[in-house]
């Protein structure tokens, strides 16, 4: 029993991490709590091939990872290709102020090709090294790498950011980064 | 060969650093952290604690042999 209520903590600790994982594949928060559900209960089941004192959040995100691709074959869905997807169809603009208002990032990164917003979201959210992200993923660290650099890069189109524009006009971050660089 | 210099726009978003690109000094970076964290606050659904104490009840784990 000990073992099994010890587990439970565990897998209890990670809900909130798989749920935000979840809706960051899926973008639909019923889906995503099935998706979850589906994870914990594989997880449970799977609870053996858990080598303990390994990286517990890692493991269940393949899980859930594996489980949202397969159920996306299922239903005979083509996982958006990184090639495919057009981002000019929305363009957003940066509100007066400068400042970027977290709908329309919510926006843009809806616009990402699948592989590309997982890995970000792993590097830049969930707080993965590149090499565990290359283990959920199945795929080689390089393809993280690229992947994450292509969706930073595609979100800083679509948001209309330079990277260091935030705080005001684009002529005046220019000017400064013109005197400061040299 | 110096054709990234300062002042042309790929220096400004080089310049933060290969390194840490969705660090803290990113926009990028600090906007996905602020969306993340808004969804990891999220109340979480009775429903997923009361899942987990069905499994625990209906198939107790076994304690793993070697």
């Amino acid at each position: 029993m000990a073992v099994s209520s010890a587990f439970k903590n565990d897998l209890l600790a990670a809900i909130p991490n798989l749920r935000a994982f979840a809706v960051s594949l899926t973008q639909n928060a019923d889906k995503a709590d099935d998706l979850v559900q589906e994870t914990l209960v594989k997880a449970w089941d799977k609870h053996e091939s858990f080598q303990m004192g390994t990286n517990l959040k890692a493991w269940l995100f393949t899980i859930l990872r594996n489980e949202f691709y397969s159920q996306m074959r299922k239903r005979g869905r083509e996982v958006q290709d990184s090639d495919g997807v057009m981002t000019e169809r929305l363009a957003v603009h940066p509100s007066q102020h400068g400042l970027l208002d977290l709908e329309d990032f919510r926006g843009a990164l809806e616009q990402l090709p699948q592989d590309q917003r997982e890995a970000i979201i792993l590097i830049g959210a969930s707080g993965f090294s590149y090499e565990e992200a290359a283990e959920i993923c199945g795929c080689a660290v390089g393809t993280i790498k690229s992947r994450v650099s292509r969706a930073r890069n595609r979100l800083q189109e679509i948001l209309k950011i330079s990277g260091e524009s935030e705080y005001g006009p684009d002529a005046i971050s220019a000017q400064v980064t013109g005197s400061n660089a040299a | 060969m110096t054709r990234q210099h300062a002042g042309v726009e790929p220096a400004a978003s080089r310049r933060q650093g290969a390194s840490d690109p969705l660090g803290p000094n990113s926009e990028i970076g600090r906007k996905l952290k602020q969306y993340y964290d808004e969804l990891l606050s999220d109340e979480v659904p009775d429903r997923f604690s009361q899942l987990l104490s069905q499994l625990e009840q209906a198939e107790p784990l076994q304690k793993k042999e070697g």
